[in-house]
């Protein structure tokens, strides 16, 4: 009677609390992790992949003797015994001792067979190519999320979706296979495919590094770009740094400066003030200008010339880079014209590139410019631009005058290659007409051939360019004369521009040239860049 | 009495054909469990492998890419570079007429189990 009283209440009372006991002792919920997305250049080479590797977890109220587990473990995983045993220590079930460890590792960790230590599968991010590119793919965290390039921008497409499952597990804790009662499989990541390709991006990124050390300079920047699609071929910066020990690193490092710095362009800028008055028609390349000898007073104010001038044609202004003559043009044009140019060049907003952190340099309005401002703008003062904007300028020359927004996905792909999404190239708008380009890639050719970017003459292929050197500006607020920031901006050849390529040089010491320091670079880097895509030498220009 | 043992058959029948049932039910319970362990230990070791394949082919595309090469070959003094026209020697294609010729050589059964080409290289969409 009394067992039957007993079993009524339990069924009637505590059914419930108790089956719920009973299924948290057998029922068992796991997540199962998706693998996350490759990234691939555009000959399909891995840029970054994943792999698995073991991370180590201990249940503290198993272990019989933390101390002596803690300091063997310590031994041979190389970490701090101290801050282990105090981990140990605490009154948990649950304490990670060291994540993503490699196999040697985790075999002597199995080795030790310490009770109540255990192993879990976690993926790791590993870049085979470690520093090429590595400001493009970027990085991830611990926790597998994008942190920095393409991993941080693209993370929702390469992440996938986590899968679960609803099983029972033994007595011992173990799943038992077969009885699971409900799955969702995880979904993997998508693919991405960029522009880059891998070797382009090794040459430019090597012939940069050189330059970089060379010239102990605080920083360097390179981008080469395909002028009709946008595509971008490399993008590298200096300093870099290894994604896959990215700890050891300073943040100075990682960033992508090429999209993330900006900086007054100097004589480099000088491209747009003469397309908008070769466009405008207000000057024609034949037109002379006296170049005052290399002194000019303007509005209270001297400009001058690095090297003395008197009358030049304006294709001599662009070809020997005077400030003077490029001031004198551009007084020609009214400021709203000339900032109408500037703005479809795409200066002063962002160019949109599918990676994290790029900024949209500053451009102010006509309203705000003083008596200076329009001789200043005109030769690349007063204004802050990024190095993939100059890329973009210099493009729009070298494919007859079309503003192309740069690209550097191509594609986001399934496992299996079935697109996901794809980026085409875009044309967006007519900057200046196909006359104006092809005149001022003639006056570029100059600058190479004869004017003041002489080092980036390639042999047989005719580059043409535009060298920079712009003083950086004090704390203070003047105008530095010990800090510059050099650049050289060209394509080649100069006739049917294959390839765009901007080279910046943060600070180069002691010489600071753009002519002298960036445009060797552009030089080595076309060469490669010619003969890798088997583009045959001509022998003479026409 | 008859009709007892009769009845007492039946239900001894009933027993043992239940007992039976469940015994095999029992069994068979068991061998899908033991199944399912043996599966998830070759699972595993499947797993495994995969990923030990995965690590070493990372390790041949890190000792492959440019970087590590570069690294390598600059120790020795060797500089890495797009070749010149004049440092390439350009083989000429086999001519078709060949190309046939050993795939009859092959036989009819060779051929009839031989993969052809796999894969052909795209170029690159500028």
């Amino acid at each position: 009677m009394l067992l039957g009283a007993r079993l009524f209440c339990v069924q009637l009372g505590a059914a419930k609390p108790l089956s719920k006991i009973a299924s948290s002792q057998y029922k068992t919920f796991s997540c199962i992790l998706p693998k996350r997305g490759i990234i691939y250049d555009r000959n399909l080479k891995e840029l970054a992949g994943s792999i698995n590797l073991k991370s180590i977890f201990m249940d503290p109220l198993m272990v019989e003797d933390k101390g002596s587990a803690a300091a063997s473990l310590a031994e041979v995983l190389d970490i701090d015994a101290d801050k282990l045993l105090h981990k140990l220590n605490n009154q948990k079930r649950f304490v990670w001792v060291a994540r993503k460890v490699s196999p040697d590792e985790e075999m002597a960790v199995r080795r030790l067979s310490i009770k109540g230590v255990d192993f879990v599968k976690e993926p790791q991010r590993v870049y085979p190519n470690a520093t090429l590119g590595s400001h493009i793919v970027g990085f991830v965290g611990v926790d597998d999320d994008g942190l920095e390039g393409i991993e941080l921008k693209f993370d929702k497409f390469l992440k996938g979706t986590v899968g679960w499952r609803y099983g029972i597990r033994d007595a011992k804790k173990r799943e038992v296979p077969g009885y699971e009662y409900r799955e969702i499989p995880p979904a993997d990541g998508n693919d991405v495919v960029l522009t880059i390709d891998s070797i382009v991006q090794s040459f430019a990124e090597k012939e940069l590094d050189n330059a970089f050390k060379d010239r102990n300079a605080q920083g360097a920047m390179i981008v080469v770009m395909d002028p009709y699609t946008g595509d971008i071929l490399a993008l590298a910066n200096r300093p870099t740094y290894d994604p896959n020990k990215i700890q050891e690193y300073p943040a100075e490092a990682r960033r992508n400066r090429a999209i993330c710095d900006f900086f007054e362009p100097g004589s480099s800028f000088k491209i747009v003030t003469a397309s908008a008055v070769l466009a405008e028609g207000v000057v024609k390349p034949e037109d002379e200008f006296f170049c005052e000898n290399g002194e000019f007073k303007w509005s209270r104010h001297t400009y001058h010339d690095h090297k003395p001038h008197g009358w030049l044609a304006f294709k001599d202004v662009i070809k020997y880079s005077s400030n003077i003559g490029t001031m004198k043009s551009a007084i020609k044009l009214e400021e709203k014209r000339l900032y109408r140019y500037i703005k479809r060049f795409g200066f002063g907003k962002k160019t949109g590139i599918e990676l994290p952190g790029e900024i949209e340099g500053i451009i102010r309005h006509p309203r705000e410019w003083s008596k200076l401002s329009l001789c200043s703008i005109s030769m690349g003062q007063e204004l802050t631009v990024n190095a993939l904007q100059l890329a973009c300028a210099i493009s729009t020359l070298a494919n007859g005058g079309y503003y192309v927004k740069p690209r550097i996905v191509s594609r986001v792909q399934d496992k299996a290659g079935g697109v996901i999404e794809k980026f085409e190239p875009k044309k967006m708008h007519r900057v200046i007409p196909e006359k104006t380009a092809s005149e001022l890639r003639k006056i570029l050719r100059g600058v190479v051939e004869d004017g003041t970017g002489k080092r980036a003459e390639v042999d047989g292929y005719f580059p043409a360019g535009k060298t920079g050197t712009a003083q950086k500006i004090e704390p203070d607020g003047t105008y530095s004369h010990r800090k510059f920031t050099s650049s050289f901006i060209g394509f080649l050849p100069f006739d049917k521009p294959r390839f765009v390529l901007v080279v910046i040089m943060d600070e180069p010491r002691p010489a600071y040239y753009g002519g002298t320091v960036c445009a060797p670079v552009f030089q080595k880097v076309a060469g490669e860049l010619m003969r890798y895509y088997k583009i045959e030498p001509k022998r003479d220009e026409t | 009495m008859i009709k007892n043992t009769f009845k007492t058959h039946k239900i001894i029948i009933s027993i043992f054909t239940l007992t039976l049932a469940a015994l095999l039910y029992v069994n068979q319970q068991v061998l899908i469990y033991q199944m399912g362990l043996k599966i998830k230990d070759n699972h595993q070791v499947y797993s495994k492998i995969v990923d030990r394949n995965r690590i070493l082919v990372y390790n041949v595309l890190n000792l492959k890419s440019p970087v590590s090469l570069e690294e390598k070959l600059l120790a020795k003094k060797v500089e890495l570079g797009m070749p010149h026209k004049w440092q390439v020697v350009k083989l000429e294609s086999s001519p078709k007429k060949f190309v046939s010729k050993t795939i009859v050589k092959k036989g009819l059964f060779a051929n009839l189990f031989v993969v052809s080409r796999e894969a052909e290289a795209s170029p690159n969409v500028f």
